[in-house]
């Protein structure tokens, strides 16, 4: 008898933990990933919330799980469609290769808010505008960071949910993860510098995973990290190469105003393709205005199915997720796709 | 000697974060630094029985010292009996009578 055959599209934490499971239970699985790294968005991170733990030992301990002889890596390979004939599943690369499968499993994660689209916070503009993504490059030592070290006194702030519950950037949901990234990442500026004076400025403080309220205890307490609740209505260029930032404090119900040498936007998740449907065949396409993430069969039990026999979806592309969700969204995902290759074939 | 225009400059009411807080002000959170795990959720004023007959309310003056507008702080503060039961009710176990004591004790 022939191996049963598995395409996961995506090599990011929810592929590769996919991956990794289906090849353990005997399946042969084909890992498509559209650059030449594999890791995705984690391959860019520093520190992982909430235990600060370098993102390195995450992304080697999920890389090292492909040295299995039934994986096979396809790297540089863009997926354009995809279809069902007869229960065998046939995917075709942007350069036409079609490669066959017995189930296919969508894991192509997010994309990042593109900062720019808040014009009102000068991203692309003021130098001194960061994104979180840019934070954790200049704790990698691949960006510098917008200012002098020594420069006193320094003032650093984040703002959150950039791109996200903001229906003016369509999108109403919340992304989840950067209200604890702002709390890491200010940790970890303040360990840098002990004696800038970090601000976050945010709508409500969503700590709701296991170990974040802790963090964000620590960082009131041990970092005495200001927390502001307004979000920022502007950044403008001020004296000194630096940008001047207004506020309501609603808190207080007063305006605040305060000058920053660096003010970082905490980016939401974005789907990262729609999937269009026409005649039988499956298309990957750019999102538009307002485009939600992937919908399951149903929020509970069949949150890792869609509504067509074979197809499977696992990870971020579904909506905000933090990287434990993630990878227990995979390996659910893979005991499904096993379920289904025992009972259909 | 001053006329009458019929208006008048306004003061400027937003807050000036720029502006360093003061030493004072500096010294009470480092005495009790519990004071910055608060997250103004008012159970504090809510349960106060100073809050019904004055304007005691801590999550405010801690807030307000926060701000650098501790104008008010030491007066504000003065209003509290010192009876402890939004020490007992606060969810992040901040040292409020502590906190009350230094703010009473501001020149």
């Amino acid at each position: 008898m022939s191996k049963k055959r598995v395409s996961v599209i995506g090599a990011g934490p929810a592929g590769l933990k996919a991956a990794a499971t289906l090849a353990a239970n005997g399946i042969q699985v084909k890992l498509f990933e559209r650059s030449n790294l594999t890791g995705g968005h984690l391959s860019q991170w520093h520190t992982l919330f909430p235990t600060l733990e370098p993102a390195s030992d995450l992304i080697q301990s999920l890389q090292s799980s492909l040295d299995h002889p039934n994986i096979e890596l396809l790297s540089l390979k863009s997926i354009q469609s995809m279809h069902s004939i007869n229960g065998k599943w046939e995917i075709i690369s942007t350069e036409g290769e079609r490669f066959e499968s017995d189930a296919v499993l969508i894991a192509t994660g997010f994309k990042l808010f593109e900062a720019n689209r808040k014009e009102e916070y000068g991203y692309g503009m003021y130098p001194q505008v960061v994104t979180s993504a840019d934070v954790e490059a200049i704790f990698n030592g691949q960006q510098n960071w917008p200012f002098q070290a020594e420069v006193t006194p320094l003032r650093i702030g984040l703002v959150h949910c950039v791109g996200s519950r903001d229906a003016k950037c369509g999108n109403r949901y919340c992304s989840k993860v950067c209200c604890v990234t702002a709390v890491k990442q200010a940790i970890g500026i303040k360990k840098k510098f002990p004696e800038a004076q970090v601000y976050c400025f945010y709508m409500d403080m969503r700590m709701f995973g296991v170990g974040y309220e802790e963090l964000y205890h620590t960082a009131q307490t041990k970092y005495n990290i200001q927390f502001i609740r307004g979000r920022l209505s502007e950044a403008s260029p001020s004296e000194g190469s630096r940008v001047q930032v207004k506020a309501e404090d609603t808190l207080m119900g007063k305006p605040i105003k305060l000058i920053l040498n660096m003010l970082v936007l905490m980016v939401g998740m974005e789907p990262s393709f729609q999937l269009r449907k026409q005649e039988n065949d499956f298309y990957f396409e750019q999102n538009s205005f307002g485009d939600g993430f992937m919908q399951p069969l149903d929020p509970w039990i069949g949150s890792n199915s869609y509504n067509q026999s074979g197809l499977f979806m696992a990870g971020a592309c579904k909506g905000p997720s933090s990287l434990p969700e993630v990878i227990q969204d995979a390996k659910a995902a893979s005991m499904e796709i096993c379920n289904y290759l025992n009972t259909v074939l | 000697m001053s006329v009458d225009f019929g208006f008048y400059a306004a003061p400027v009411r937003s807050i000036d974060l720029d502006k360093p807080l003061s030493s004072e002000i500096e010294l009470i959170f480092e005495k009790e630094p519990s004071l910055h795990r608060c997250i103004s959720c008012g159970q504090c004023a809510a349960i106060c029985t100073a809050g019904h007959f004055t304007k005691m309310q801590f999550y405010k003056i801690n807030l307000k010292a926060h701000r650098g507008e501790s104008e008010h702080v030491k007066e504000l503060a003065e209003k509290c009996m010192l009876c402890g039961k939004c020490q007992l009710v606060c969810p992040r176990g901040v040292n409020i009578r502590h906190g009350i004591l230094l703010m009473s004790e501001l020149s």
